[in-house]
């Protein structure tokens, strides 16, 4: 048995309405990219691909998407490996106080990050350091550090840790057995933490704008400065690489290692 | 060296500890060894700091008038006694809970659908989804400024379809920053809330279907109540991420519609008030985190689950 049509028809009718709001921005903004003059006009009213050979006019993207990758990277990677030991620690092994342990780990995320990046502004300021790429990729990690743990611990609860006590009690060493059994299976969830780890920390402004200084730079500090004094579509056509770059990158990572079942939170 | 970092590598409040003997701090060993790198970098760059702009918001700004030794609850006193910032915090409230509204609105029946569609579609809408939570915020927001031009396409629409006949003034408003918040909230409410349908049993739906509940009454008796814990996750992540919105009013926005983060942080990096800036910024954290928590104990005690 099932619920009646007309049931059935108005979910969906709902459900596109959701979808359409939710893509409708990004259909416009490529629309939007194609304009031929340099105020947006909708529909374009000549369509032309200059904005995209524009897209190194924007002051010192090329420097800010280059350090972007270097801090996302190695945020990223620092995160992943620290939440590899605690998403180990606390589904693995006995602990005290779990629930607290796992809520002061996730907690970044719903602190502010404007107060991240000023308390660390200020901590820097005090101990005297001076401020490089690690100090914002530090910052980042504080932030992004929750994702490999969620996604990790998520691996983690469907995988047979059965399997590796075989893998032991047929001699393998406790290094060995981990590296052969358990790291391939939690493959998934170290993609999966990664990839959102990474993205995040790429397109971070609020702890950014508190601790880049001197040279560095990063994207979105440098695209956040050219869309608030330019009113050209080059953003726009910006935004489009980007966005075919991200969908690329997510519909690959899912059709490799199904990512996005992974993802759904487990309440 | 198994124990080296036990001690840092406890983050948060002590644990009741029953029968702590020998035994137990053995068999803990393993489990505080791999924590300790995380734990040790999270009291380093994380609690430390977080502790330090405490202290700097009890403290005095160089600029203050009167001047003295000591702590201080100034700063709080004059983020309250400010209609700048007061006003601020109670805007970025509104904000939020009308956004979770909104949010709550439009993405519960996304979720219900999707439980029903078939695979292929379920997947291409999901990664959707999933899109949108990694595509750049600034990327969403800029989508959202031209989507609301004076030239833009609802401007255009709206006038072809004879409603106006000038362009409205849309960008730069509350209006504009609370449609850009619900945006990029609504991943973080779909996902939960799927995730919660997709754990009732089909067989209880079933049920209710061939007693003859129909429909509707199905959803509203069986459905919603089972899915509150995604709902509540979802509510939750959408407040939370519109408490502490920053990007969204700066580029949305005007001085005249600045949220909490925008003054904290104008305070910081135009007047290098650290002082203010911190109080302020505390203030947004424990509200925040204190709504949560009531809402938190609300429904628990409503809907009688953990959460």
């Amino acid at each position: 048995m099932s619920e009646s049509a007309a049931f059935r028809t108005t979910v969906a009718i709902l459900a596109w309405t959701g979808i359409a709001f939710l893509v409708f921005p990004v259909l416009v903004t490529a629309l939007a990219s194609f304009n031929e003059g340099y105020f947006i006009e909708m529909p374009p009213k000549a369509l032309s691909l200059r904005w995209y050979g524009a897209i190194g006019d924007i002051h010192r993207i090329g420097e800010a998407v280059l350090w972007s990758l270097l801090i996302a990277f190695v945020a990223a990677l620092l995160a992943t490996a620290f939440g590899l030991g605690a998403a180990l620690a606390i589904a693995r092994h006995p602990l005290p106080g779990k629930p607290a342990i796992t809520a002061v780990l996730l907690s970044p995320v719903t602190v502010p990050m404007v107060a991240i990046g000023i308390a660390l502004v200020q901590y820097f300021v005090v101990l005297g350091v001076a401020f490089t790429w690690w100090s914002v990729a530090i910052g980042h990690v504080v932030l992004v550090v929750a994702y490999p743990v969620r996604t990790l611990l998520a691996s983690l609860t469907l995988t047979n840790s059965g399997l590796e006590d075989a893998a032991r009690s047929l001699g393998a060493s406790r290094w060995r057995a981990f590296h052969t059994v358990t790291l391939p299976q939690l493959k998934p969830g170290l993609v999966s933490g990664f990839l959102f780890a990474f993205l995040i920390s790429f397109d971070n402004y609020p702890i950014s704008v508190f601790l880049v200084r001197g040279d560095v730079t990063t994207m979105p500090i440098e695209l956040f400065n050219h869309i608030s004094n330019n009113f050209d579509p080059t953003p726009a056509a910006f935004s489009t690489v980007y966005i075919l770059i991200v969908s690329l990158v997510i519909c690959a990572a899912e059709w490799r290692y199904r990512i996005v079942s992974l993802s759904i939170p487990k309440t | 060296m198994p124990g080296s970092g036990m001690d840092i590598s406890r983050p948060g409040p002590a644990a009741p500890v029953r029968g702590r003997s020998a035994a137990a701090w053995a068999s803990w060993g393993p489990g505080f060894l791999l924590l300790a790198p995380l734990g040790a970098f999270l009291v380093v760059f994380y609690a430390v700091p977080m502790a330090g702009m405490v202290v700097e918001s009890l403290g005095w700004w160089s600029g203050d008038a009167d001047v003295r030794d000591g702590l201080t609850l100034n700063q709080y006193f004059k983020t309250f006694d400010s209609s700048r910032a007061l006003g601020a915090i109670l805007r970025t409230f509104r904000i939020s809970l009308i956004t979770v509204v909104i949010c709550l609105l439009l993405s519960y029946p996304i979720a219900l659908w999707l439980i029903g569609a078939g695979r292929g579609l379920r997947t291409a809408i999901l990664l959707v989804t999933f899109v949108s939570l990694a595509a750049s915020l600034i990327v969403r927001n800029y989508g959202w400024l031209i989507v609301l031009s004076d030239g833009g396409p609802v401007n255009g629409v709206l006038i072809a379809l004879g409603f106006i006949e000038f362009p409205l003034r849309m960008t730069y408003s509350e209006g504009a920053i609370t449609v850009a918040l619900v945006h990029y909230g609504m991943p973080f409410m779909i996902l939960p809330i799927y995730g919660a349908l997709q754990r009732i049993p089909p067989s209880l739906r079933d049920a209710s279907l061939s007693l003859g509940a129909g429909s509707w009454r199905t959803l509203t008796r069986i459905t919603l109540p089972l899915s509150v814990p995604g709902v509540f996750g979802g509510t939750i992540l959408v407040f939370a991420v519109s408490m502490s919105a920053f990007v969204t009013p700066l580029m949305l926005g005007s001085p005249s519609t600045a949220m909490a983060s925008q003054v904290a942080a104008e305070q910081l990096l135009v007047q290098l008030n650290f002082a203010w800036g911190s109080a302020i910024i505390l203030t947004l954290t424990v509200a925040t985190l204190l709504l949560v928590w009531l809402y938190a104990r609300i429904i628990s005690k409503v809907f009688k689950i953990d959460v």
